[in-house]
């Protein structure tokens, strides 16, 4: 007897529940892998640019994807046909897009010239742009613990003196955390060493600065073990939020939880001058991005062209740094006051400037997994260093090699 | 005579407390990280790891649970898996039950190929399957609904509850069917009047596979949905997770709701995994 | 409502389902009942292919200028299985074929179309140049069985070689089954005692497997970690505790740089337990206890009623049990990418399936990540068909054979 009443509501349900057709002129889709705390502000500039009477009618979808979830969803909705209009990302998959095709470039669209040189060049592959910077930065940078530490370090030699003799004293667990076996945090070391993993397309991994970085890391973790070994991020991450340790080099995406985490005792330096060769460490600097999908109809080019505009315009660009602790891209906004005039913006800025572009070419991806494995080998003492260095350079070879047959 | 039943009695005994001394400690095992879990869920700042084994931090709350149940849609998540995963589980079961049944008692060509190419489909990486199975929902139109996932969900689980249903139902003798044919019973009823019945063990196995699995599945989820109404916990708790931030008390704090379902379904399952067989039903 | 709406959702899709099954057990039920009818070829060729090309219609799955060669396609089918079922079939093993249509037609929708599409790019070359091509023209360059060589010859990972991580894959599939099955089957036996709080026991000792995968990954990492982790800790008080010990070189160990493999492994054993516990328990269940009684009064011993009561009689159950672990474990990426690192990691604990999605997903190399999933299949599959398949075979008369000589059959009046 229900299911006889059941059977036909069903239908019912069914008959009204056809799936709308997707995408028209007038919405946009969009997806973004960024931290959650994030998303409040994304809807914030989304709301407020379909509140302009311009844009009266404008729907836009926000979804979001992790960072590895993105990668897969984009390229296989963009085989079924049916990709997003925009994507919101880092730039190191940008050029993956890129040559597959998938994003198209942005330099006809929207006045690159307009936005910082280094975010756009760590975003550019054979001559083009191909995505549109909202921030500037994705760089490490050195913070402290002002309950341990009066003044940061300038080079190396304090910080060491500092962990050799402050640091026991203060019943500190080590001295300085951060991730030994993640390469993106020992290019600011090679770079200081004078090396770079990566020359154009080509790896440069075998050099005489690379085995010195190998060898400085060694003895940071089995001589002077000023570094806590086997030290992952959320490791190094808990260390320093529980006053484990005084120092942690961490990136630019940490600055507002430890902000509101330390309070007063918040403090942020340059990374230390590497005393042996009086070079400034080099962080990789990229940014975030939109880019746009090859699959976006020329009708709608308009509208993203008005929203991208919108998303970057000096005041949003102030109100991200406002919110988020993110630094412009747009070069009008970096120059602004409130950008100008803080003890934080400044230092990160500085930083910036010290830092280098982080390559969005696809042979960057061969570069860091040869030189996570060969570091972890070398680390762990189950290669020399020589060895090592060398089979990373190998390895990185053979893998494009591989990649590109 | 007196003291050899005292004697025998004082043997049980050590061997009552043996066994029950053994299996606390494997649950100490089991257990201990999820009261780690527990711990990280009360622990403030969203950190993972810490350095203090104590299970209750200092200045512990319960702020992360309140957090995930006002800011995020996390019962909304929790009820779509709920009703997919029950879904899923009786298709799942029903299906293998007849089709175990098929592979138990009767003899047909392709019966041998059958059982293997159940066991190949678990051969391939499941990995390899997203880009096709992207394509074939999408053909489908079945992109952002739940239909999709229970078929895909009853259906991926049913090789493993065929073959474990196939196994216990080649161990309740024939003989007892045969007792209800000659009684006049049809085969089909016989099935479900004395089969059925005897495999409590094994359907209760059956199911507890399909909730699982259901309940824990995250690719296909992925592939197929993509509003955040739609979203199973699996999805939404990773919204939680950054690349390099994760709102880790939140997480856990997820993490630990996610549990409950599972293991009271666990519990109640405890008296089906008890079967007729043992009760005395074969002697007859 | 919202919740309402839902519901009603799920019920029809459920619906969706039964009707879609009853369709099919109708279709299958007309073929084997009335195939001996007049009107059989005729209807049947007219009716099916048409409901077909409707149904296609309605999905959406073909354009309105495809539909009659579809229907071609569809007729041709529907008149090879009527002669099929008029003149080889004849009605034969209605009730069998007519049990296993659902489930057999739910794993080929599934599964067919994407097993034909790795086959299909396994023969080609699609990596990031060519993919725009291929979606645009739809062609892609034919590679023969170069992707096949490439597998073979050319290694995944960059210190070890092809056969080398074979072996490793293996050695990692036999470690973590063998403790499954031995940890599940004492702790199953264990719990078949008449002691109290059974249930809640068994309810506490499936926690790993109850618990979100990659949480209980996560949390079990944290306990591997060298300062912090409850492993290392108690190893250091049990080196500071016993010198002797210590002097052996025992003491607390960087788990995930030195041993990346063997944390895996601890951490997917301490995973799979649970589930073998749960299926052998189950197993056990199905044993009838006139056995044990029947073997009490010859005065077996406790060891004797295991090796010939309760192994041969848990078989059957067991051995899908095993032979399904065996192909996940070998298949099982989940603790290795979770504990050596989301981004890649360390390649000392790869094992095939890893390495495979390493070549997918991070260098994008489809055709050859699909020609090496083809390969890790073929391997899985003549493993279980020379391995596995002669012991399903043999499988009950195996053990009602051994039963007989070895103990009492339960029928046999060993009360009297």
């Amino acid at each position: 007897m229900c299911l006889c009443a059941f059977v036909p509501l069903c239908l019912c349900f069914a008959a009204c529940s056809k799936p709308k057709p997707p995408s028209d002129a007038a919405s946009i889709v969009l997806w973004e892998q960024e931290d959650a705390q994030v998303a409040p502000y994304i809807d914030f500039v989304l709301d407020a640019f379909k509140k302009l009477p311009e844009n009266a009618g404008v729907e836009i979808t926000r979804t979001h994807y992790q960072t590895e979830d993105l990668r897969s969803q984009f390229q296989a909705a963009s085989l079924a046909g049916v990709p997003p209009d925009l994507l919101l990302g880092p730039s190191d998959t940008a050029g993956l897009y890129a040559v597959s095709g998938f994003i198209r470039p942005v330099d006809g669209l929207i006045d690159v010239s307009r936005y910082n040189k280094a975010v756009i060049q760590a975003i550019s592959l054979d001559g083009k742009v191909w995505g549109l910077p909202v921030s500037n930065g994705n760089h490490l940078m050195f913070f402290y613990n002002k309950k341990f530490v009066k003044s940061p370090p300038k080079d190396t030699d304090e910080l060491f003196n500092f962990c050799a003799g402050e640091a026991p004293r203060q019943k500190l667990d080590f001295c300085l955390a951060f991730d030994l076996g993640e390469p993106f945090w020992l290019a600011p070391w090679l770079g200081a060493f004078g090396g770079w993993p990566i020359d154009n397309k080509t790896p440069a991994l075998d050099t005489p600065a690379m085995r010195s970085a190998i060898n400085f890391y060694l003895d940071l973790k089995y001589v002077k073990k000023y570094v806590p070994p086997e030290c992952d991020y959320n490791c190094m991450d808990s260390l320093f939020k529980e006053g484990k340790t005084a120092f942690i080099i961490n990136g630019d995406w940490a600055l507002s939880g430890y902000q509101s985490h330390f309070k007063k005792n918040f403090g942020l330096a340059l990374i230390p001058k590497l005393s042996k060769t009086g070079l400034y460490p080099t962080p990789m600097v990229s940014g975030k991005y939109f880019m746009v999908s090859s699959g976006v109809k020329p009708e709608k080019l308009e509208l993203i062209k008005r929203l991208l505009r919108f998303y970057t315009s000096r005041e949003n660009q102030i109100r991200q740094f406002k919110e988020l602790q993110r630094l412009p891209a747009l070069r009008e906004a970096s120059e602004a006051p409130e950008i100008t005039g803080t003890e934080i913006s400044r230092v990160s800025m500085e930083e910036i400037s010290k830092g280098k572009p982080m390559s969005m070419a696809t042979e960057m991806r061969a570069v860091w997994d040869s030189a996570r494995n060969y570091l972890g080998l070398a680390m762990s003492k189950k290669l020399s260093v020589e060895d090592a260095t060398r089979k990373m350079q190998q390895n990185a070879d053979s893998k494009i090699a591989e990649m590109n047959r | 005579m007196d003291k050899k039943t005292i004697r025998h009695r004082r043997k049980k005994l050590v061997k009552y407390l043996l066994i029950h001394a053994v299996i606390i400690a494997v649950v100490v095992i089991c257990v201990y990280p999820l009261l780690r879990i527990f711990s990280i869920s009360i622990r403030p700042g969203d950190r993972v790891i810490s350095a203090d084994l104590s299970l209750i931090p200092s200045g512990a709350g319960i702020a992360a649970y309140l957090r995930l149940l006002q800011d995020t849609l996390f019962l909304r998540w929790l009820w779509n898996s709920l009703i997919i995963t029950i879904a899923t589980s009786f298709i799942g079961v029903s299906l293998a039950s007849t089709a175990a049944y098929a592979f138990s008692r009767f003899k047909f060509p392709g019966k041998k190929t059958g059982l293997i190419l159940l066991l190949s489909t678990q051969m391939i990486p499941a990995g390899m399957l997203i880009l096709p199975l992207f394509l074939m929902i999408m053909k489908l139109g079945l992109m952002n609904t739940y239909l999709g996932m229970i078929i895909a969900y009853s259906v991926s689980s049913l090789p493993f509850s065929i073959w474990i249903l196939k196994g216990y139902y080649d161990t309740i003798p024939r003989s007892l069917e045969e007792a209800a044919l000659v009684d006049g019973t049809s085969q089909l009823g016989a099935f479900y009047r004395i089969i059925l019945p005897l495999s409590t063990p094994a359907l209760s196995i059956a199911f507890l596979f399909n909730f699982t699995t259901a309940w824990n599945e995250y690719l296909v989820a992925r592939v197929v949905l993509f509003s955040s109404r739609q979203y199973t916990w699996t999805l939404g708790l990773f919204e939680l997770q950054g690349q390099y931030i994760t709102q880790w008390g939140m997480f856990a704090a997820g993490s630990m709701l996610v549990t409950v379902p599972v293991l009271i379904v666990f519990l109640y399952s405890s008296k089906w995994l008890i079967s007729g067989l043992t009760l005395g039903s074969v002697k007859g | 409502m919202d919740i309402l709406y839902s519901i009603y959702e799920v019920a029809w899709f459920v619906l969706i389902v039964a009707a879609g099954i009853a369709a099919l057990e109708g279709y299958f039920y007309y073929h084997f009942k009335l195939y001996g009818k007049k009107w059989f070829m005729a209807v049947s060729a007219v009716f099916f292919p048409l409901a077909a090309v409707l149904l296609c219609r309605y999905l959406g799955l073909v354009e309105g200028g495809g539909l009659g060669r579809v229907w071609a396609w569809f007729f041709i089918a529907q008149v090879l299985i009527n002669l099929f079922f008029k003149h080889i079939v004849k009605g034969r093993f209605s009730l069998p074929y007519m049990l296993l249509a659902p489930a057999f037609t739910g794993l080929a929708l599934l599964l067919v179309y994407p097993f034909v599409f790795q086959i299909y790019l396994s023969f080609h070359d699609l990596k990031l140049t060519t993919i725009m091509a291929w979606k645009n023209t739809g062609r892609l360059p034919f590679a023969g069985i170069q992707q096949y060589i490439n597998v073979f010859t050319t290694s995944p990972l960059s210190e070890i070689t092809f056969w080398t991580l074979l072996l490793r894959t293996l050695l990692w599939t036999f470690t973590n089954v063998f403790f499954h099955v031995a940890g599940g089957f004492a702790l199953a036996l264990l719990l078949n005692n008449e002691i109290r709080f059974k249930g809640f026991y068994r309810t506490l000792l499936v926690i790993p497997w109850a618990m979100p995968q990659v949480v209980a990954v996560l949390a079990m990492r944290g306990e591997f970690h060298s300062q912090y982790g409850f492993i290392n800790i108690m190893l250091g008080k049990l080196a500071a505790a016993f010198p002797a010990l210590a002097a052996l070189g025992f003491g607390p160990v960087q788990w995930l740089s030195d041993h990346p493999l063997a944390t895996c492994t601890l951490i997917n054993i301490w995973l799979g337990i649970p589930f073998m516990m749960v299926v052998i328990l189950g197993g056990l269940q199905s044993i009838s206890s006139s056995y044990y009684d029947a073997a009490d009064i010859d005065g077996a011993s406790y060891f004797q009623k295991l090796r010939y009561i309760t192994l041969p009689l848990i078989r059957p159950v067991l051995m899908p049990a095993v032979t399904l672990g065996t192909v996940w474990t070998f298949n099982n990426i989940n603790v290795i990418y979770l504990v050596t690192g989301q981004s890649g990691g360390t390649e000392q604990a790869d094992i095939l399936v890893s390495a495979l999605y390493k070549a997918a997903f991070t260098y994008n190399r489809y055709s050859y990540s699909a020609a090496f999933a083809i390969v890790i299949f073929a391997m899985l599959f003549f493993i279980s068909v020379f391995y596995y398949a002669p012991t399903f075979g043999r499988g009950n008369l195996g053990i009602r054979g051994s039963l007989r000589g070895k103990v009492i059959s339960p029928s046999s009046p060993a009360r009297g």
